[in-house]
């Protein structure tokens, strides 16, 4: 029950631009396509649509090639924004949601109520072109939700959107994961896909580096941060093997843990050593695991 | 159910409101209308052009018999033309004269030879006036020395009633040829015909052109996901058509109607045609509209997959000469097939599908080629339309999406294959 991405490989001449990528997106899961620019992620997302054919291996969908899904089983957010530039807001909704499979009278119906919920009801009959790069980034959106898709697949979406129309995304997105569709989105917004995804695939240099649940990859990490703040001497650490400064604040010293050490003797520790005023345990930020995996400056 | 009607409505209706539509269409009906008038306005300027009377001032140098007493008698006759007879002057008095009375030139008589001295030689309106003049006059001459009458004379220059009838080895008898008939149909063939060749490039440029700006917006990758390259194509192309179509419709019955109203403009002029059209010919035009769209069709199709080959709008033009140049081939094909419609050429010409469209039309409208010619190239056309689309949406495909460099022919083979 659910997308197989299965060993594909995508070269472009001499490069690779995905390598024997594998990995697998339940049904009805939130899903976070992670990468640095030039991962792959882009090329993946066509492959799985069928916007490219694989060198190597298939996408299959409970099992059948996907290029044998209904028409508007799912909805795809380019990244760079493709519309007609001359084409009026409503007309263009109407023309994606027919394309998509509507028919006339609920292409209509649906773009009524979908510009009314993303606020663009006052530029509804206005060119695409006339319009701010966040509301094209918005109707673009519309037209990719319009049809209302079993399965979603975005890249970037959340490029370009100002604060309160990406907590708008968002809403939108967890209310269709409410609803059972599945969504795969690509970013490299750690932050936001840490708050909605459950499921996630890390991807560099066309290879897999990470995949499965959010939780369990952290936990899996083998490590952990320690936030520890006292009074006293601060410098008792150098004294326990295993322990690595990562970053010294005024508030907290913060820390990372080998698996081999154990919190509680640090905590023993840092009490003979003074009055502990802070002491927490955090799992690794997917930022963190992000630059570990594929390296600073990504 | 199919999405091609749904694309087809959005290139129609998108296009067909916009200025440069609009504009063409406008712009196109006040050039009909233009060309209609031009014969008119032609012979109002040509005639402000040619000169209102000659004077001329004659030297006779004295051989006997002369042409002189012929250019007076001539003088006397012909409204606007006065001869002076200077015999005996000396050259450059004569010449005087003829500068201060501002004549039109001095003509020097020596037997047969004439020569005439003239401030301007490169007022070739009036000098060959002058010459057709002494022509004239030289006319008269000999026949008074052969002693012919007026009435010898123009028996003389009486031409033969020349008729043509043709006799077809199959058809049998089809009766005299109607001369302005046959004149009338070549400037309608002639008109019809370029507007073959206009819609071709036109609308096979419209298509390029748009497939390449779907292309450069990436609105192509949204399509790509959920409509086949060739339902896009067949949309494209043929919400093209329709709006060629309508264009065509208003473009044709604005020079139809001027033709009919006794204005067959221009090209009755290029081709000598005096009297106006007295009728159009349905089934002309019927023909016109048929293949007006196998061509469209075949062209279009190459057309957009030259389109999805490049990737920027600007480089459209690289690649499209060279499809213009085929069409330019049939263009001219055609043209020489009208000198004779059932040469060699023109019957191989209108069964090849790049010249076939215009070849076949005019020859169709000129010279009832046999039925089974004409089948086969309508035949010809269908299965090259089927050939060009299937191609052009393998290269469509894959073109469609290669974005930055415009792949090399190597890579359009592998795109094929693959």
């Amino acid at each position: 029950m659910s997308l197989v991405v299965a060993e594909i490989t995508k070269r472009f001449r001499d490069v690779t631009a995905v390598d024997q990528l594998r990995f697998t997106v339940k049904e009805g899961s939130l899903f976070g396509f992670l990468g640095p620019n030039g991962a792959g992620k882009t090329t993946t997302m066509r492959v799985i649509l069928g916007i490219l054919k694989p060198d190597e291996g298939q996408v299959t969908w409970q099992g059948r090639p996907f290029d044998r899904l209904p028409r508007g089983f799912y909805g795809y957010l380019p990244e760079e924004r493709g519309l007609y530039p001359k084409m009026r807001v409503v007309e263009h909704l109407e023309f994606l949601g027919r394309i998509h499979g509507l028919d006339r009278m609920r292409a209509r119906r649906e773009t009524t109520r979908w510009l009314e919920r993303f606020e663009l009801g006052s530029v509804s009959r206005k060119r695409v072109e006339e319009l701010s790069k966040g509301n094209q980034q918005k109707v673009q959106v519309i037209g990719t939700m319009l049809h209302d898709p079993e399965l979603l697949i975005l890249d970037e979406p959340f490029a370009g959107l100002d604060p309160v129309n990406a907590g708008l995304l968002k809403e939108v997105l967890l209310e269709a994961h409410g609803k059972g569709k599945t969504i795969i989105f690509s970013s490299h917004r750690m932050d936001q896909v840490e708050e909605i995804c459950q499921d996630i695939a890390l991807i560099n240099l066309g290879r897999l580096v990470l995949h499965g649940n959010l939780r369990h990859i952290k936990r899996s990490m083998g490590r952990q941060i320690l936030r520890l703040n006292l009074e006293g001497n601060r410098d008792f650490w150098a004294r326990i093997p295993g322990l690595q400064l990562l970053e010294e604040r005024a508030d907290y010293l913060e820390f990372r843990l080998d698996g081999s050490v154990d919190p509680n003797l640090v905590l023993a520790e840092a009490m003979e050593a003074g009055q502990v005023i802070h002491f927490e345990l955090v799992e690794p930020s997917l930022d963190q695991i992000f630059v570990e995996k594929v390296g600073a400056g990504a | 159910m199919s999405v091609i009607p749904v694309l087809v409505k959005r290139e129609f209706t998108s296009r067909v409101k916009g200025t440069a539509y609009i504009l063409t269409t406008v712009i196109g009906v006040l050039v009909f209308v233009g060309l209609s008038f031009l014969p008119p306005i032609m012979q109002r300027i040509s005639s402000s052009f040619a000169p209102k009377s000659i004077e001329l001032a004659v030297l006779d140098h004295g051989a006997e018999p002369s042409l002189v007493p012929f250019l007076l008698e001539l003088s006397g006759e012909r409204e606007g033309l006065s001869v002076r007879d200077v015999s005996g002057w000396d050259e450059v008095e004569a010449y005087r004269l003829v500068l201060e009375e501002d004549l039109s030139g001095l003509l020097l008589v020596d037997g047969p030879l004439c020569t005439l001295v003239t401030p301007d030689s490169k007022n070739v309106v009036l000098n060959d006036e002058i010459k057709n003049v002494v022509n004239q006059a030289a006319t008269r001459w000999r026949a008074a020395e052969l002693g012919l009458t007026q009435a010898e004379m123009e028996s003389l220059f009486q031409a033969v009633d020349f008729r043509i009838r043709e006799v077809a080895p199959q058809q049998g008898d089809s009766g005299e040829v109607d001369g302005a008939a046959q004149a009338q149909a070549m400037v309608l063939a002639y008109f019809l015909l370029f507007m073959i060749y206009m819609a071709l490039i036109m609308y096979g440029n419209m298509v390029a052109t748009g497939v390449a700006e779907e292309k450069s917006s990436r609105i192509m990758e949204v399509m790509v996901s959920t409509v086949k390259p060739l339902e896009l194509m067949f949309g494209k192309i043929i919400g093209v058509g329709a709006l060629g179509l309508l264009q065509f419709v208003i473009w044709v019955s604005t020079g139809l109607i001027m033709a009919l109203l006794g204005r067959t403009g221009f090209l009755g002029m290029m081709f000598g045609l005096t009297e106006p059209l007295s009728s159009i010919p349905l089934t002309s035009i019927l023909w016109f509209g048929l293949y007006f769209l196998l061509g469209y069709f075949f062209y279009a199709s190459i057309f957009a997959a030259a389109g999805a080959l490049v990737a920027r709008v600007e480089e459209v033009s690289q690649v499209v000469s060279l499809l213009m140049m085929f069409i330019m081939v049939g263009f001219f094909a055609a043209y020489i097939s009208f000198l004779n419609p059932n040469s060699n050429l023109a019957v191989a010409a209108s069964l090849i599908p790049f010249t076939a469209p215009m070849v076949m039309f005019a020859r169709i409208v000129l010279a009832d080629p046999p039925l089974i010619q004409v089948a086969a190239s309508v035949v010809i056309m269908l299965l090259s339309i089927l050939v060009g689309t299937w191609f052009s949406s393998k290269i469509y495909r894959i073109g469609i999406l290669l974005y930055g460099k415009r792949p090399s022919l190597r890579q359009v083979a592998q795109l094929l294959k693959g």
